[in-house]
């Protein structure tokens, strides 16, 4: 038996930290892992706690991440928990069996700790390889902070484990600014982090001998559309089961998770949508704004997948304008954000205003100062009923100034 | 298999072998175990022969090298009464060919050590009587 | 547990748990193998298989030929899928959660050349650097079979695939065959063996010593493919007795990364033309133009020989 730790009420704990413990507390069966900046200490802190005895679980150093998801899927089939962390070009090795882990409707919790994508090569935080793996069939969770990402880890276990759900889950953190920033954290104790999460419930398991299964079949054009579409289904109804456990949590612990969070939103009339580390600089910017009398309020995807497209609208309802705020090249297109939730909008009762502003890209400081400049050419949109703006801008970004539509 | 709609299967598109629990599988002949509607045993492959093999059973010497070298396991090897100096024994023998998994590759009658053959190749559609009753005769050494 | 087969009656009294109406080619070399290592053991069996000919042909929706717990994840990681698998076995027995805890486990990974000497062989290295109780079996065709013929690094010099193809100023492939026998016994694993399956004898009594070596065992198996080697499906066996017989596929084995011992001595060595001559990949290199090709291989299949026996007379 592991080792229990006794923990302080608050811990000073970074977001890699955070997920550590987590992983520890949900006593996983296999980390099958490869370190990639900036997710390596969430590795290291593993290897640490397996080489202090806390952990009982089987660890599989791979020799890259490509291995560390094909060990995680041959782990998971063979029937107990896994998890694993990852970022960036790591994130982008593992996509092949990402999409696999997904179609076989194993559980495995991946720790994201997002990253740019080369070329150029850049260690810092964007949300590149989020949006790259967005579509890979898996529950997409996003965290601001330490104590959110260690909530949510805790939390990916019980919400992709349930019988009803059963898809794989992608825990994300901001790189460095969130993974590498000590801040308080009021972790669970081991039982009741543990007690929380519950045991894992086998399905379909490979080393149950009594019921020989086949895991990875072929399935074509008879097949392949109809599973497709199970999943997508059961991907589509996980909203409940995300949200009993986020309600669990809240009885356990009294911290709140909604599928969109909103932030001053009551009476604003103005709002910005951004997801991890940037929406705490927003909500600080609309505060100081609504002292000189602007209304502004913000709101984040707590869950990107599956995508809350009814909520989504329903938090911005009231709006005369919104900013969507996308950290990651969209490549030719407008960002994931903007088209997402423009699309949600325009089924609403009344179509807000809506730009899309890129920032951010390989960890460019998102500065109040810019938040401020978004909200007020927000406000301009509101108040000219129109927009005063072009669709699509870059901001922080050196130059002639970059914008499109 | 008939085709199904998108809720009527197991999630994950898995596959079992059997509809039942099983145990100690390594042990149990095809013929006791209840295979389920997805295994490929429950498949044909049988039209996909344009020959087939003919056993004959009275030049037959149980040497397996036909079972052993099967690719579709189509080699049925089972216990069998046979008569040892007067007594009634069960012993392990090759009893036939399991025609619904044979392709007809030929192998087993080229390995088939005999003379003449107690696998032949044959068109699909000749009749097992008329090629028992036409088997060849002892070659000699020839191969 | 593995089995001690002294003969082919004792075998054949095994109950196939790799079924028929798979969809390989008639006279495929790839199930003889898989039949004769499935039945040379009676523990449970875990089976990975990356992408390839075994893989296509025996998981089609909604049917599968495996009567063990059996998955594909990719063309490359068949060995870490098992790994992974072995890793949540012992996980599960340290934690008395097996679904089992009293069947005896054996996890195997069986996978093409292709999927073996090329794409996968880092994750192969990287399973047997780790040191995972597994076997590893490569179905050797010496070809991308799967996807229409295309060269892989196991191809030999001179066989005409659809990316070496032979031409008027071309005798096919221009590169040598890996030798990855030996780069998998440099891993230092306990076991690795090279076998055929037409020898099975030699070929059981490797499965048992693999099976019961305790850590990463390497087999590289010999699949002579009556569809890219262009012979008849009913010469399978003599095909493969003609290669080991002209000793193109030495068999030897390789205990603890080091001893090396040679398992099959044929009486009578053949020249590798009358193997070259069964076979249409190598019609080409019967025309005076390409002697040379087939001059120069004699003469590397003979130092090989010659290497593999004084290795074997130094006892390393
Ligand atoms: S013809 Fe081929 S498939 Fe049929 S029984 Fe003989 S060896 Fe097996
Ligand atoms: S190879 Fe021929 S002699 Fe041997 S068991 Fe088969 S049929 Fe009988």
């Amino acid at each position: 038996m592991a080792e229990k730790m006794e923990l302080h009420e608050v811990e000073v704990w970074d977001g890699n930290m955070a997920a550590s413990h987590a992983l520890r507390q949900a006593q996983v069966d296999v980390v099958a892992a490869y370190p990639i900046t900036p997710s390596t200490p969430i590795v290291q802190n593993y290897s640490q706690f397996l080489a202090d005895g806390q952990v009982d679980g089987e660890f599989v150093m791979v020799e890259s991440e490509h291995a560390a998801m094909s060990g995680c899927v041959g782990a998971a089939a063979a029937g107990g928990r896994v998890a694993t962390a990852t970022s960036s070009q790591g994130f982008a090795l593992m996509s092949e069996v990402l999409y696999q882990a997904a179609g076989m409707r194993l559980p495995i919790v991946l720790c994201v700790v997002n990253r740019a994508l080369a070329s150029p090569l850049n260690v810092n935080g964007d949300h590149s390889d989020m949006y790259m793996g967005r579509d890979a069939g898996w529950i997409n969770l996003c965290s601001y902070n330490p104590q959110e990402a260690y909530d949510l880890t805790l939390m990916s276990f019980k919400i992709g484990e349930d019988l009803d759900v059963r898809l794989p889950v992608m825990m994300h953190q901001d790189g460095f600014i969130c993974s590498h920033t000590a801040q308080s954290v009021r972790a669970l104790d081991d039982d009741s982090a543990y007690k929380f999460v519950g045991d894992y419930i086998p399905k379909n398991p490979m080393l149950d001998f009594e019921k020989p299964v086949t895991y990875g079949s072929q399935t074509e054009e008879d097949w392949h559309f109809e599973h497709k579409a199970r999943q997508h289904n059961d991907h589509m109804n996980s909203f409940p089961v995300i949200e009993r456990v986020f309600k669990e949590f809240k009885e356990l612990t009294g911290r709140e998770y909604n599928l969109v969070e909103k932030y001053h939103m009551d009476d604003a009339e103005i709002a910005l949508v951004a997801l991890g580390t940037t929406v705490e600089s927003a909500i600080l910017t609309a505060e100081e704004l609504r002292k000189e009398g602007i209304k502004a309020g913000v709101v984040s995807l707590r869950v990107l997948r599956p995508f809350p497209f009814i909520q989504i609208a329903e938090a911005l309802k009231g709006v005369k304008a919104v900013a969507t705020l996308d950290r990651s090249l969209p490549g030719g297109a407008l960002g994931m954000l903007y088209n997402e939730i423009t699309a949600s909008l325009y089924h609403s009762e009344h179509r807000p205003l809506v730009t899309n502003y890129i920032y951010g890209l390989g960890g460019r400081d998102m500065t109040i100062g810019h938040l401020k400049e978004v909200f007020k050419e927000t406000k301009a949109n509101a108040d000219a009923g129109k927009l005063t703006v072009p669709i699509q801008q870059f901001i922080g970004l050196r130059g002639p100034k970059l914008t499109f539509y | 298999m008939e085709l199904r709609g998108w809720d009527e299967f197991e999630i994950g598109s898995v596959l079992f072998s059997f509809n039942e629990k099983v145990e100690n599988i390594p042990n149990v002949q095809q013929e006791d175990r209840s295979y389920s509607e997805n295994n490929s045993f429950q498949a044909s492959v049988a039209h996909w022969r344009v020959e087939k093999p003919i056993f004959n059973v009275d030049h037959c010497i149980d040497c397996f090298f036909c079972w052993i070298y099967c690719p579709d396991s189509s080699i049925l090897a089972r216990e069998k009464e046979v008569e040892k100096k007067g007594e009634k024994i069960m012993e392990q023998s090759m009893v036939g060919i399991d025609y619904v998994h044979c392709k007809g590759c030929g192998v087993c009658s080229s390995v088939c050590p005999t003379d003449p053959k107690s696998l032949l190749m044959v068109d699909e559609h000749d009749e097992e009587e008329r090629v028992l009753a036409n088997w060849p005769k002892k070659e000699g050494k020839e191969k | 547990m593995s089995k001690e087969i002294k003969n082919l009656k004792e075998y054949s009294k095994a109950a196939e748990r790799f079924e028929g109406a798979h969809l390989l080619c008639p006279g495929c070399a790839h199930s003889m193998i898989v039949r004769e290592a499935i039945n040379a053991t009676d523990s449970e069996l875990v089976i990975s298989s990356g992408t390839g000919c075994l893989e296509v042909s025996t998981a089609v929706y909604p049917y599968t030929s495996w009567d063990v717990p059996w998955i594909h994840i990719g063309f490359e990681n068949a060995s870490t899928a098992v790994a992974g698998a072995e890793a949540m076995y012992k996980a599960l027995k340290r934690k008395n959660r097996l679904y089992q805890p009293e069947r005896d486990v054996k996890f195997l990974a069986i996978s093409g050349d292709g999927a073996t000497y090329d794409i996968g062989f880092q994750f192969i290295s990287g399973c047997f650097e780790r040191g995972h109780d597994m076997m590893y079996i490569c179905l050797d065709n010496e070809v991308y079979a799967n996807t229409g013929g295309q060269r892989s690094s196991s191809t030999p010099i001179g066989a005409s695939t659809t990316t070496s193809p032979s031409g008027r100023v071309s005798y096919g492939k221009k590169e040598k065959k890996k030798d990855i026998v030996q780069i998998m016994a440099a891993h230092g694993s306990p076991y690795v063996a090279q076998v055929a399956p037409n020898k099975w004898k030699d070929m059981v009594k490797k499965l048992k010593k693999g099976f019961d070596a305790g850590g990463p065992v390497f087999i590289n198996a010999m699949s002579a493919c009556t569809t890219e080697w262009k012979f008849d499906p009913s010469d399978t066996i003599d095909v493969s007795d003609v290669a080991v017989d002209a000793l193109v596929f030495p068999l030897y084995e390789i205990e603890n990364g080091t001893k090396l011992t040679i398992t099959y001595r044929p009486k009578n060595v053949l020249p590798i033309k009358d193997y070259l001559g069964l076979q249409g990949r190598f019609k080409h290199l019967m025309k005076k133009e390409n002697a040379h090709i087939v001059e120069q291989w004699q003469k590397d299949v003979d130092a090989k020989w010659e290497y593999l026996q004084r290795r074997e007379e130094a006892g390393v």
